[in-house]
């Protein structure tokens, strides 16, 4: 209201025609940047080699077909399993971690949560070769075991720093509620605060699980059996080749992304970008 | 008592998994990195070589270009871009103008496009786009900018860039969306007293805005440092380290090292190379970034 008040200064008085139309400009040129791209590929899918070079504006679903007939299927299983799992494990050690950080003093406790904090930041590639030699030692290359750990070691420093932050405004009183009346902690970890902080505790899964689904240099690194190859390699290898077949790549493009456009649009709202700056690799 | 029993039952497997992933393969990266294990040979394990490897590599004749191609390229550029992009989006999406127009909540649903999609996908869309036969050069030609399609990946005078543009594409959105939910909070109180001190735009963006937006620059700028520093996909992806080897940089090598080339020890002494210079950044992070969100957390 007080704006209404103050409008005869120049912030609030309406923009000129002129400065209108240049912001309308510039807004409508950001906005094909950003979505035409994601467009184009969308609807080169249905094109035969994505419509690169024959004019015809014939749509087809051979691109599709291709992909699942030469073994995408597989792909999208081993990165369900994989990233499922996962997502499950270190949802369930974050919550439980997170949880005593929201609730207790203990020593180091700082120390602590600042290393998980650097795990954020914290060159992934650097731990690629002793890892490789350490899981071939155990058998844990070309297995979904060596996967799941790895991806469950590596979206809970983000996982806890998201689920401390939730954790943190559940107010202490109700956990004190709850233990006079004969809970224990355990209880009311996961019966009390749980369903208290459901939105944020999915939105948090949600987002490791995307974390997952998208990740290539582990899967690069420890998977090479075509069988048990996730999305993201399956992808690669249509396109890794000096000859691309564009509509398969395109086609492979979009049944990648599609999944997590529909996971991603539901709780952006509560993922906040500054948090997970750093979580992206 | 109680408490402290269930406090150590619920962050033990965590500690125990970090440790494993985490602290587990730096010390033994420290100690591959003075052997000459080879990919092949795991089993039998490497010999003791000392710094030998170390020595190679500050002295091989890629060791200048891949720095300069990872500090410079991959992330000076890209990181300062990436900001005042950023920063030119945010502040279109958040003029009366656009609000005017309604076009702003559409602006800011156009950037949860290219943020939401995986890196990789990202590579591919703009590969397909700069192919020789590609949208890009249709455009250039029809503009008359350029007579013959431009090889985007394969000129040295193009790669770089188009990198650059694969990797801006995908994460300016996150920089845009976090600095437009700060702009909202800058108190309309300051633009006003701007104003009556006579104000210009300039003045009223250098003034009161971006001092405003400061703290959330600093934190994004060294998040961006950390996240393009150590990023393999983009460079991979979009050109294996090429042409040649013209677009290597640390992260790549230290792949290219370990498994085209099978040399694990000599790999792993490039990448304790490139944790002491992200330990660099890591005091930086400490001070400015870590202890703020310990702060905003517990």
């Amino acid at each position: 209201m007080t704006a209404r008040v103050a409008s005869g200064s120049r912030h609030w008085r309406d923009p000129s025609p002129l400065g209108l139309a240049a912001c309308a400009a510039l807004a409508i040129v950001t906005l094909f940047v950003l979505v035409y791209p994601a467009i184009y590929v969308l609807i080169g899918s249905f094109r035969p080699n994505g419509g690169l070079l024959s004019a015809a504006s014939t749509l087809t679903l051979r691109n599709y077909i291709q992909i699942f007939q030469s073994g995408f299927g597989r792909f999208i299983f081993n990165s369900l399993v994989i990233c499922v799992t996962a997502t499950l494990a270190s949802t369930i050690l974050s919550i439980m971690a997170a949880y005593v950080f929201s609730r207790f003093d203990f020593p180091l406790k700082r120390s602590f949560f600042i290393g998980i904090l650097f795990g954020q930041v914290f060159p992934w590639i650097v731990l690629i070769n002793p890892l490789f030699v350490a899981f071939a030692a155990m058998h844990l290359i070309n297995s979904y075991v060596g996967m799941i750990l790895t991806y469950t070691a590596f979206t809970i420093p983000f996982s806890i720093y998201m689920l401390v932050g939730y954790l943190v405004t559940v107010p202490k009183s109700l956990d004190e509620a709850a233990i006079v009346d004969g809970a224990s902690r355990w209880q009311v970890m996961w019966f009390i605060i749980c369903p208290v902080m459901l939105p944020g505790f999915v939105a948090t899964a949600t987002y490791a699980f995307l974390l997952c689904w998208t990740e290539f240099l582990f899967a690069l690194a420890f998977l090479t059996q075509t069988n048990l190859k996730t999305l993201t390699l399956g992808l690669y290898q249509f396109f890794g080749e000096d000859n691309v077949d564009w509509g398969a790549v395109m086609a492979a493009s979009v049944v990648t992304t599609l999944p997590v456009f529909l996971l991603f649009l539901p709780i952006q709202g509560r993922i906040s970008p500054g948090r997970t700056a750093g979580a992206v690799k | 008592m109680r408490n402290r029993l269930f406090i150590t039952a619920m962050l033990a497997p965590t500690v125990i998994l970090l440790l494993l992933f985490y602290g587990y393969p730096i010390l033994a990266n420290l100690r591959m990195s003075f052997t000459d294990l080879s990919l092949l040979g795991m089993k039998r394990g490497g010999s003791w070589v000392g710094l030998a490897n170390y020595r190679e590599f500050f002295r091989s004749g890629g060791f200048g270009h891949i720095l300069f191609n990872t500090l410079v390229w991959l992330t000076a550029t890209s990181v300062i871009i990436r900001l005042i992009l950023g920063l030119g989006i945010a502040v279109l999406l958040n003029t009366r103008a656009l609000k005017q127009l309604r076009m702003a909540a559409l602006g800011r649903f156009a950037l949860l496009i290219p943020w939401a999609t995986p890196p990789i996908v990202a590579v591919v869309i703009w590969r397909f786009l700069l192919e020789r036969n590609g949208a890009v050069n249709a455009a250039l030609i029809w503009l008359g900018i350029v007579d013959q399609p431009v090889a985007f990946f394969a000129d040295m005078r193009t790669v770089w860039p188009s990198i650059v543009v694969i990797m801006l594409w995908n994460t300016v959105p996150l920089i845009a969306l976090s600095l437009l939910s700060s702009l909202q909070t800058v108190p309309h109180e300051y633009y006003e007293a701007a104003e009556l001190d006579g104000a210009t735009h300039w003045q009223k963006f250098r003034f009161v805005t971006l001092p405003f937006l400061m703290p959330s620059l600093l934190v994004l700028g060294l998040m961006s440092v950390f996240w393009s520093f150590n990023n393999f996909v983009y460079v991979w992806l979009a050109t294996g380290a090429g042409p040649g080897t013209f677009t290597n940089v640390l992260a790549t090598e230290v792949y290219l090292k370990a498994f085209i080339d099978f040399r694990l020890g000599y790999s792993s002494a490039i990448g304790m190379v490139m944790a002491t210079v992200m330990g660099a950044f890591g005091i930086l992070y400490l001070r400015l970034v870590a202890r703020q969100q310990l702060e905003d957390t517990l």
